[in-house]
């Protein structure tokens, strides 16, 4: 067994499917990257192993992973036809090309209709449709759009909004698209033809903002950005702090306890720490049980002093010292520190696996599902440009002197 | 409208039922998603213990009610409510019988608390051999720290989202809301799709186990390798880009109250363009910024360049104008811009309306795709607490309206 979706195949083209690609493939699916000549755009996009170019692309390898590789020029005309013959094999098609770019050289979704179990999955900006459909954008503009950043950033309104790093619209995009392709897959195994499953990377982002959402439609209230918290129509008191070591500390929601079995305990961790100062007073007790919305003076005191406590200890002693008297603390963590953390490694998270042109073995975070019955496996790591043309190739009935002479004229 | 061209589509998860323990947002995110797609998702609620995002955005003039929150409303529109009182012998009873009848139990309460009420995963296999069981708590049930507390944020600050937003030198500036509660969703919801796709291949259920904390460490891939194999930490980068180096890639000040538009162009043809719309052809020959490598090392001085011509101008105009030369340019849309300016989101039907017994008509965020041989709905709001007790124990569960009404009088359903 290896992954729930064992048995399935994908044909993945583009570059704003990666993130589809890999869900699938981490799963089980025979995900097949279809590449020009040249390369998808990540193979060229850094960081890249010893910092030089010419060495594999970490970012291509994250994406990539368990994915079989193939190269094909669609613009061939023979091109053309190995990618109708990939796609009449294929359960699923991932193509973010662009709207309408495969249709202009008639191998998109409407041309490759014969393969009536075949779920196409369109990834794009806005969707298929719509005034704004070939509009240009990157991760920055359809953040922009979409609306995260203006629920993002600091208090000092100087600043500009702020975009999260980690293309994010494409992570959000990819998430939602596995989401469709399966559904349609099991509509499918239920009876249905396949179809057009037509994904829009602005609506991805526009529906992901949370709070601002029933603000406007319920209140009429635009919420405003603040920093290391939550966006609010009206300013709240800090979350954040620096710590002793000069990490960072998150005391979720300022402080209080959200129940008030909690406070004795909070109390006692801060004056084991001296840093109790009058919180003893009955008169803070009672804050226990407000409204956790209401700023009152009593609440912006506790939220002082618990800040202070964070800011006098290491952010690891804050982060597991407010998590022993069960308050949602966290240290803010570099993504790179949860490799030393062994909780972990107690679920078997890390997929052990290559780089290429790195000697050790390296952890790649694994799926965040853990499955009992069909576990998510490292089966291989992300494709050499046209690792597989000649297996898959092969397969589909090209003897070697055709592929010799496909890849002498440039078509894969 | 798409609703048009959708009536008589089938919902593709038609048929799929889920028994739904979540509350708060991460678990009712997942579910959400099914209900959209058309399965019946059964809350099941309890007086006691009640979603305190029943509470939250509640019209402060407003009756106090726990059924006017339109956080609540918008992340359990389509879904089904009933309450039961899992600390009574016969309120048990109800939910196992829906158990039963389910695909799916989901719960995202602390690790060990389902448990604690009595169902562990090897007591739901007794009432129901091939159920999917997702457990989504934030460290996840298996680990050493498994019974840490989590929210949104804390995931977010955990995991290391939090600290990949914001300027390099300043503090992090995390996300403006629980990020990670709808990813965990997102994740939730396709680890389900995954097992019942398993469930139908093979007919055997399972135990799925999510943390949310990796739902965000999924999202830092590459930085975990970047430090395995080249030794470097992650250090912020605002909205610039680092992988690859495109200058200008900025938020700009544009006129008015806070308003501002993010701006990339990376090749000189865009940078000329853009040069053109701002009306400054001297920034287009300036001798700093003659191409790419040249503007990403003299980036300060180049988005103070484009602030100073930006902050003038009105930021949709300013995006229409660049978009008509191919630079890419987007507005930094607030909530009101997505809802009553944005063409695009309207023109896909993305907003849809539906009553609420209590809030009355309200819109809705939709589903962000569109099926040729499916539709997705927006049928209902959500329900009032317990407001489908009577008719999914009568209709569906095998109970008359005489036992409802003595188990309501006897508190198993309170």
């Amino acid at each position: 067994m290896s992954g729930p979706l064992e048995g399935l195949r994908a044909i993945e083209i583009g570059d704003r499917g990666e993130v589809a690609g890999k869900l699938l493939a981490d799963a089980g699916v025979d995900v097949i990257r279809v590449e020009m000549p040249s390369g998808a755009r990540s193979r060229s996009t850094g960081p890249f192993v010893g910092d030089e170019p010419d060495a594999a692309s970490l970012h291509f390898a994250y994406l990539n992973t368990n994915k079989r590789g193939v190269t094909l020029n669609l613009a061939d005309r023979e091109g053309a036809s190995l990618w109708g013959k990939l796609v009449a094999n294929a359960d699923i098609v991932i193509d973010s090309v662009g709207p309408g770019a495969l249709d202009t050289l008639r191998i998109g979704y409407e041309s490759l209709q014969s393969n009536r179990r075949l779920i196409w999955c369109s990834i794009t900006p806005f969707g298929l449709n719509g005034p704004r459909r070939d509009w240009v954008t990157n991760d920055l503009v359809s953040m922009a759009l979409g609306g995260p950043p203006m629920s993002t950033g600091y208090d000092d309104h100087d600043v500009p909004p702020i975009r999260s790093d980690g293309e994010h619209s494409l992570a959000m995009a990819g998430e939602y698209a596995t989401i469709g392709i399966i559904a349609a897959v099991l509509q499918r195994d239920r009876g249905a033809r396949g179809q057009l499953v037509d994904v829009s990377i602005h609506e991805c982002v526009a529906g992901t903002t949370e709070g601002a959402f029933p603000n406007w439609e319920y209140n009429q209230a635009l919420v405003q950005r603040q920093t290391g918290r939550h966006s609010a129509p009206n300013r709240t008191p800090p979350w954040q702090h620096v710590a002793a070591d000069g990490e960072y500390s998150m005391a979720h929601g300022g402080g209080v306890p959200r129940s008030p079995q909690i406070w004795p305990r909070l109390l006692d961790w801060l004056e084991a720490n001296d840093a109790v100062e009058d919180l003893r007073d009955p008169q803070y007790e009672e804050v226990n049980h407000s409204d956790p919305r209401a700023t009152t003076e009593g609440r912006r005191h506790i939220i002082e002093v618990v800040g202070k406590l964070l800011e006098k200890l290491t952010a690891d002693d804050g982060y597991r010292g407010g998590q022993a008297i069960h308050m949602p603390f966290a240290h803010v963590r570099r993504p790179e520190q949860n490799l030393d953390d062994p909780h972990w490694e107690d679920r078997g998270f890390w997929l052990s696996g290559e780089v290429p042109g790195h000697d050790e073995p390296v952890r790649y975070p694994g799926a965040p599902y853990r499955f009992t019955k069909s576990p998510v496996e490292f089966r291989r790591r992300a494709p050499l440009l046209g690792e597989h043309n000649t297996a898959i190739y092969g397969a589909l009935g090209l003897d070697t002197d055709e592929l010799t002479r496909l890849a002498k004229s440039g078509v894969i | 409208m798409p609703d048009s061209t959708d009536a008589g589509k089938p919902l593709p998860l038609d048929g799929v039922r889920i028994c739904d323990f979540s509350w708060i947002v991460a678990g009712p995110q997942a579910t959400r998603i099914f209900a959209d797609l058309g399965a019946e998702v059964i809350k099941v609620e309890n007086e006691s213990h009640l979603d305190s995002m029943r509470m939250a955005l509640r019209d402060p003039q407003g009756p106090p009610s726990f059924n006017r929150s339109g956080f609540y409303n918008n992340f359990h529109r389509n879904k089904l409510g009933i309450t039961a009182n899992l600390y009574h012998p016969e309120g048990k009873e109800v939910v196992e019988r829906l158990i039963a009848q389910s695909d799916i139990v989901i719960e995202n309460f602390s690790a060990g608390a389902f448990e604690r009420m009595g169902y562990p995963y090897e007591r739901l296999v007794e009432i129901k051999p091939d159920i999917i069981y997702l457990s989504l708590s934030g460290f996840g049930h298996i680990g050493r720290d498994s019974h840490h507390v989590t929210w949104g944020p804390t995931a977010a600050g955990v995991s290391g989202a939090t600290a990949m937003s914001g300027l390099p030198d300043d503090e992090p500036a995390g996300w403006g809301y629980s990020y990670l509660d709808h990813t965990a969703g997102f994740y939730g919801a396709i680890a389900l799709l995954m097992a019942l796709y398993h469930r139908d291949q093979t007919g055997e259920g399972q135990h799925v186990d999510m943390a949310q904390v990796e739902t965000g460490m999924v999202l830092g891939g590459v930085p975990m390798l970047d430090y395995q194999v080249n030794g470097r930490d992650y250090t912020r980068i605002g909205n610039r880009s680092r992988y690859p180096s495109i200058a200008p890639h900025g938020i700009y000040r544009c006129e008015g109250d806070d308003r501002w538009i993010a701006i990339v162009a990376e090749t000189n043809e865009q940078w000329h363009d853009l040069c053109g719309v701002l009306g400054a052809p001297d920034l287009a020959s300036d001798a700093r910024f003659p191409n790419n490598a040249a503007r990403v090392a003299e980036q300060d001085a180049l988005d103070a360049a484009i602030t100073e011509l930006t902050r003038s101008r009105e930021p949709h105009e300013l995006m229409y104008a660049l978009q008509a030369r191919g630079v890419a340019a987007g507005v930094c849309q607030t909530m009101q811009d997505r809802m009553e300016i944005d063409p695009q989101l309207a023109d896909r039907g993305f907003y849809r309306s539906a009553p609420h017994a209590e809030l009355g008509e309200h819109r809705f965020e939709g589903f962000p795709m569109q099926f040729s041989n499916a539709r997705w709905r927006i049928d209902r709001g959500a329900p009032q607490l317990g407001q489908d007790t009577m008719q999914v124990l009568t209709e569906l569960l095998g109970y008359s309206e005489a036992d409802v009404e003595r188990l309501t009088a006897e508190a198993a359903l309170l």
